[in-house]
């Protein structure tokens, strides 16, 4: 607690911010030009912009809530293969720093690579080429890139509006969500009002719920793709300026192995091959004040996912008898968040989370079991300096089921971010 | 299945028959400025959508699915330009997959081309200076003078990819130069001299003389705002500066430390000193921010503020750019003359 006050009283400076009013504008000439054609800068560089986003966490765990996450009943124990350890740790954190570069190739293709720099080194987020010039609405993009399933998905993490992933997107899709190399084809429809389809296929490299290990104990090889994954996005026209809305369906189904440590000796002794399918509803609701510096806007938007695995074991080292049984489960979870613009450049948000309204597992020796879910509520307040930069400060408290054990947890953040260079505005 | 491919099949078929039954050019602006001037001009040729509303702040505006919607069948996207629309231009052009109105084409149009500009950066800039726009400040539609050459822009545009009515664009534009050049300079003196001419002496800046020189009665928003002319003004955002650089107002301090900062106490002190030490009588603002900054400087000092829309239908009775001109002069006029 007490080097939290410390980090307050380090911070405390911020406030004073807009306190410094020098006018430097006045540099600025008021002279008068007439312009020309010549008058943009020139040049065939792409867009580049940094994003540098840190935080701090503190939560009231022993072991710290990424750990907490794993152990969730219904969503724990996926895979343990590859796992390499996400956060948030307690005391400083670095989000991931984003580099992003982006341009038109030429008439036909736009290209764009983000590079998520981490201090144990760099990892592909995206790296796309995606077609300009397509007729009839119709779009393809291939490359490394987020599924636009759901509405957070597709989003980068700074543009959220609360510091960390819903639990739901954390326990299904994984810290990540649905990012893998694929091919999509987007079609924007010609009615009158927004309808926008998609269909993706993907290499199927996904930790949690499309996870591939291949030729082992039992499991059968398949090569990619094996997810695939369409979506649609549909919004009324509104004539009222004040209000904007947008619904989205997702739907996805794709191979799914897990191996297991069923006795905990530290080797795997059980291999399930079988496939993982999901669907999703989301919705987010805009109401702008027409006001500076956002007052009076509001923000509503949740989703709700639901996800079927079905598996077979395919090999089985302590009971040779159970090969060729089924495992069954039947998860699901939403979120819902509001965020409110109180005062000039200043948003609250209120976030309330449950997964595990269904929570079935069927068992491979005949017996089934249902914990019961998780829930979260967290409140934030951010301070939006410029479109550039932005103070967050974000509470929670939990309630998670953790094998038959309740486990209550607060969890506090602090977060700063800005944005350098020439980033691409957001999507609605 | 095979009634679903069947349904899918006649839709197709039906497009071409849509698309021949709609001779309206299809025309997306994001200033209701444009939209205005578009509608004079191209008159019942065409569709405009405005995305911006004449009271919403024009840098802050959502890339909306409706608009993306209509994005899809635009015919011709028209911008203010001079990165005023860079928060969501891009978003709607690449979201609506419409290669008509990528920018190079015909179907973009960018009206800056020529127009007067203010505020050109000649040091080199960055963001602690605030919102800044590199290529000069981006709200020059309110000089009458950008106006005309907005209209041309546009003119010429719609007489590129609508060969079927080059005269009547033609006309329709002639006709709404004219009323503003006689909203600017007042009828008689149109009756007696050409609208250019008259720009040419306005921007050389012997206008007075040339009007001595032919005995011409000068009216209009010229001959209105003369009681204006050096008169110390504050401002909110620097939306004015083509305002009063035109009608020759001064001003005399900014409630913005820096564009598109809110103000702090320190900046609004130093606000209050200036006023007093410049004698600044009026605070003008834009409707979309909020009064309490303006109020304050307002209180400790003798200034008034003035609310006045940036942009046709800021409110309901500007319906256009001279009703538009109108209101925001008669403001500063009652600002002053009411004591």
């Amino acid at each position: 607690m007490k080097y939290i006050i410390i980090l307050f009283i380090l911070l405390l400076p911020l406030l004073a911010l807009p306190a410094d009013d020098d006018n430097q504008f006045s540099l600025i000439p008021q002279n008068i030009s007439q312009t020309s054609a010549g008058r943009y800068f020139q040049s065939f560089n792409p867009d580049i912009s940094l994003i540098v986003d840190t935080f701090y966490h503190r939560d009231s765990s022993r072991e710290g809530i990424a750990h907490i996450f794993e152990e969730v009943s219904g969503f724990g124990h996926v895979c343990t293969s590859k796992n390499h350890h996400h956060g948030p740790d307690k005391g400083f954190n670095m989000n991931h720093m984003e580099l992003y570069f982006s341009a038109n190739a030429d008439p036909y293709f736009k290209g764009w690579g983000i590079a998520a720099v981490e201090e144990e080194g760099a990892e592909m987020e995206e790296a796309v080429i995606q077609t300009t010039a397509l007729p009839y609405g119709l779009q393809v993009k291939v490359g490394k890139f987020f599924s636009d399933i759901g509405r957070i998905n597709p989003q980068h993490s700074h543009s959220w509006d609360f510091t960390d992933q819903p639990l739901i997107y954390r326990l299904t899709f994984g810290p990540h969500g649905l990012n893998d190399k694929g091919a999509q084809l987007s079609w924007l429809l010609p009615t009158n009002f927004y309808m926008f389809a998609g269909v993706e296929t993907f290499q199927g490299n996904n930790e949690a719920m499309f996870n591939y290990i291949g030729d082992e104990s039992g499991l059968p090889i398949k090569s990619g793709p094996r997810i695939f994954t369409s979506w649609l996005k549909f919004a009324p026209n509104i004539d009222n300026p004040n209000h904007a809305l947008q619904f989205g369906l997702s739907y996805g189904r794709g191979l799914h192995q897990e191996e297991h440590d069923g006795n905990a000796d530290g080797e795997m002794d059980h291999w399930l091959n079988g496939y993982t399918k999901f669907c999703g509803v989301d919705f987010v609701y805009k109401y702008d004040d027409l006001r500076a510096y956002g007052v009076g806007d509001i923000n509503l938007q949740g989703e709700y996912f639901r996800r079927e695995k079905d598996l077979t074991i395919k090999n089985h080292d302590l009971k040779p008898t159970l090969i060729g049984k089924h495992k069954q489960e039947n998860q699901d979870g939403y979120y819902l968040q509001a965020t409110y613009g109180f005062l000039e450049r200043w948003r609250l948000g209120v976030r309330w989370e449950q997964i595990g309204l269904i929570n079935k597992i069927d068992l491979p020796n005949g017996t089934s079991k249902s914990p019961d879910g998780s829930n979260r509520l967290s409140v934030m307040t951010d301070w939006t300096l410029t479109e550039f930069s932005r103070l967050r400060i974000q509470c929670a408290r939990g309630n998670y089921e953790l094998d038959g054990k309740d486990k209550k947890v607060t969890e506090f953040y602090i977060q700063l971010q800005i944005s350098l260079g020439e980033h691409g505005a957001h999507k609605f | 299945m095979k009634k679903l491919l069947i349904l899918i099949a006649i839709s197709l078929l039906a497009i071409p028959f849509i698309r021949a039954e709609e001779k309206k050019l299809n025309i997306l602006t994001t200033t209701p400025d444009l939209k205005s001037i578009t509608e004079e001009i191209g008159g019942k040729y065409v569709n405009v959508t405005s995305i911006c509303l004449g009271n919403q702040d024009p840098h802050f505006v959502e890339a909306k699915p409706s608009i993306i919607a209509y994005a899809r069948k635009a015919d011709l996207f028209i911008v203010i330009g001079l990165e005023l629309e860079v928060g969501y231009e891009a978003l709607i052009i690449e979201g609506s997959r419409n290669t008509k109105i990528k920018p190079g084409t015909d179907g973009y149009l960018d009206v800056s081309e020529g127009v007067l500009l203010l505020e050109v950066p000649t040091c080199k800039i960055d963001r602690s200076m605030g919102d800044v726009h590199p290529y000069g400040n981006p709200h020059y539609w309110l000089d009458p003078y950008n106006i005309r050459i907005i209209a041309q822009n546009i003119s010429n545009r719609l007489q590129k990819i609508d060969s079927a009515h080059p005269a009547e664009y033609q006309t329709n534009y002639q006709t709404f130069v004219k009323k503003i050049d006689e909203a600017m300079f007042g009828v008689q003196a149109l009756a007696k001299v050409d609208g250019d001419k008259l720009w040419e002496m306005e921007l050389s800046g012997k206008l007075e003389e040339f009007i001595k020189e032919h005995q011409l009665q000068l009216d209009g928003w010229k001959r209105k705002v003369q009681s204006l002319r050096g008169m110390k003004i504050a401002i909110f955002h620097r939306s004015w500066s083509y305002f009063t650089n035109r009608f020759g107002l001064v001003v005399g301090g900014e409630v913005e430390p820096k564009p598109g900062i809110p103000p702090g106490p320190r900046h609004l002190k130093d606000l209050i000193k200036k006023i007093k030490l410049e004698n600044v009588k009026v605070i003008l603002m834009e409707p979309f921010y909020d009064r309490k900054s303006s109020d304050f400087v307002a209180d400790k000092t003798s200034a008034k503020v003035v609310v006045s829309p940036i942009s046709v239908g800021g409110e309901p009775a500007v319906k256009d750019y001279i009703s538009f001109i109108d209101t925001l002069t008669n403001r500063l006029l009652e600002a002053i003359t009411i004591k």
